[in-house]
């Protein structure tokens, strides 16, 4: 390992992917330290997908290098893919291929020597639950133990560097709940990046989140770090049972003091949803309630939000404006 | 090294996991033995009676000659089918389950892969050539007499055929992701170089001569006659290595393509 690179597992320094005109990657450069899981945060196209690939050397970025364990992955393509175990988006592996067969496939490819190839097989199936299953055809498994295979094909070798493409996408609660084990467990002496669409699981799993849009990182650091850039806003969501009282209901909000985004968020069934912002200094709540009532309006529901996870993130995306959240 | 031959055992050991590759050896087996089996018959007729066939002289046709002359030749026009089926699947299948996106996260090379890949097609092709021994055993049991050297070179030459063949073949599937795709577009190129060696009795002058010896079955049917000619067998080599440099090429557009 390179002493120059101070400990960062992965590097990345300005790299950019085009696709002809298209920018999937803008002038990304981060770094991730062993013991650390990053999330990568974004919606569908953002450049997750592009960021991983690029990471795990499937191709080469347009610009810019990535360090992987401190090598460049251009100049030594081989050694730096060796650090590194890729699980992809979609997880696909031959379906005519029984596990162990394949997982062995997988092993002697990485270079494990062969005196190691048996132990070092069992040692990664047993991490992730499939001893018993070694001799099951791929295609005939369930989608959660096809996850577990495609876990296992990328712990085989010892990566340092973990690059995990969506790892809980289309598997039930209770495998959802094994696989976040086994990578949080991974995570301890590695250096692990995931990407998700499931803001909880980054809140729950990762030591960092990434927020990716358009191929640029939006911003990055710790959740409770994102959350308190955004501390001063709080949301407060009312529900009112006849939709006749809309307007004066919205006539009493928009006259109280420090409301802003005032707006109707949704109508079903005659009731409608409505949103707006404070700051959370003071609350508005029994002030609303008291003017509702000697108005007459039926209030059946009002909340205070917590900013979450979700709403830093849309707020993100609308350039910085705090996002609001819908029931 | 060992990279490669993990892929190619991999390669090779896909063929008998689908009912498609035990189906094509079996069918091709059986073909090849219909073939022979007409030939020996047609022989042993026509030796019984020369004359009634129009030939006076019966100690100028020879033995060898007469039987795996005509059997190489109807072997070679069986690989224009065999050879879209063999190869179809290399490439265009993995790329159909994106299973070649974890192959090339691994520490390979683009080389390392297309070789093994390759290799394990030109095993399990060699396979298919193996019980075709029988039949010779069989030919030769019931007394037939051959000369083991232009047969030897039969076979050599039909593998080497095969091998350029499938080289095309890989190239094709790595091209497209669907299976059926590649294996009509490997049996139109082959078909075109089928074509190339009528060319000449078409068109005379250079320009026939030039496409009659760039057709690969001109150069195979040395190998029938059990003629070694050093130029065959660099036209077959060259031919191979071109399409297996074209295969690289074609993986590396995997950087520019989403």
């Amino acid at each position: 390992m390179d002493k120059t690179h101070s400990g960062a597992l992965i590097q990345f320094q300005s790299v950019s992917k085009n696709y002809g005109s298209f920018h999937a990657l803008r002038d990304v450069s981060f770094d991730v330290k062993e013991g650390e899981i990053v999330g990568f945060l974004g919606p569908n196209g953002a450049g997750k997908t592009t960021a991983m690939r690029i990471l795990s050397g499937f191709f080469p970025p347009s610009s810019g290098r990535v360090f992987v364990c401190g090598t460049d992955m251009s100049k030594h393509p081989h050694k730096a893919k060796r650090a590194i175990g890729y699980l992809p988006e979609t997880v696909s592996l031959y379906p005519d291929m029984k596990v162990i067969e394949y997982l062995k496939f997988v092993a002697k490819l990485k270079g494990v020597p062969a005196h190691e190839l048996d132990g070092h097989v069992r040692s990664k199936m047993s991490f992730c639950g499939l001893l018993e299953n070694g001799h099951r055809l791929i295609g005939r498994l369930s989608k959660g133990y096809r996850q577990r295979v495609g876990l296992a094909q990328a712990l085989m070798g010892d990566p340092q560097v973990l690059v995990l493409d969506e790892p809980t996408t289309g598997l039930d609660p209770t495998q959802i709940k094994e696989i976040r084990e086994l990578i949080r467990a991974l995570g301890q002496n590695r250096a692990v990046i995931l990407s998700t669409h499931i803001l909880p699981e980054v809140s729950m799993l990762c030591s960092r989140v990434m927020m990716i849009n358009q191929g640029e990182i939006l911003a990055s650091g710790t959740v409770p770090e994102l959350a308190s850039c955004l501390k001063d806003r709080e949301a407060i969501h009312i529900k009112i049972k006849d939709k006749k009282d809309q307007h004066r209901a919205l006539g009493i909000l928009g006259s109280m003091p420090g409301v802003e985004s005032l707006e109707v968020a949704e109508e079903v069934r005659g009731e409608t949803f409505i949103t707006f912002e404070t700051s959370p200094d003071e609350d508005l709540r029994p002030r609303i309630m008291k003017k509702f009532l000697e108005q007459g309006i039926s209030l059946t529901e009002i909340q205070r939000l917590q900013l979450s996870l979700e709403d830093i993130f849309l707020g993100l995306l609308k350039n910085g404006k705090v996002g609001r959240r819908f029931p | 090294m060992r990279k490669v031959l993990t892929i190619a055992r991999r390669e090779f050991s896909s063929c008998f996991h689908s009912w498609l590759g035990v189906l094509v050896a079996s069918l091709f087996f059986l073909a090849a033995g219909i073939f022979f089996v007409i030939l020996v018959l047609n022989y042993s007729k026509i030796s019984m009676n020369p004359e009634q066939y129009g030939l006076s002289n019966f100690s100028g046709i020879n033995q060898t000659h007469y039987i795996f002359g005509s059997f190489f030749s109807n072997l070679s026009i069986m690989l224009l089918f065999l050879v879209p089926i063999l190869t179809m699947r290399s490439f265009a299948e993995e790329k159909r389950q994106e299973t070649l996106e974890l192959l090339f996260t691994y520490p390979l090379s683009d080389l390392e892969i297309v070789a093994g890949k390759q290799l394990g097609i030109l095993l399990f092709f060699g396979a298919l050539l193996l019980p075709l021994a029988g039949y010779l055993a069989v030919f030769h049991g019931i007394g037939g007499e051959f000369d083991w050297g232009p047969v030897g070179l039969g076979f050599l030459g039909f593998w080497l055929l095969g091998a350029a063949y499938s080289a095309a073949g890989v190239f094709i599937s790595s091209l497209t992701k669907n299976p059926i795709v590649s294996a009509f577009g490997t049996f139109s190129v082959l078909l075109v170089f089928w074509i190339f060696d009528w060319v000449d009795e078409v068109v005379t002058g250079p320009w026939g001569h030039i496409f009659s010896e760039l057709s690969p079955l001109a150069h195979y049917k040395n190998f029938a006659l059990g003629i070694l000619d050093v130029q065959d067998v660099v036209y077959f080599g060259f031919f191979f290595f071109y399409f297996l440099f074209l295969t690289l090429r074609s993986t590396e557009t995997r950087n520019w393509k989403s």
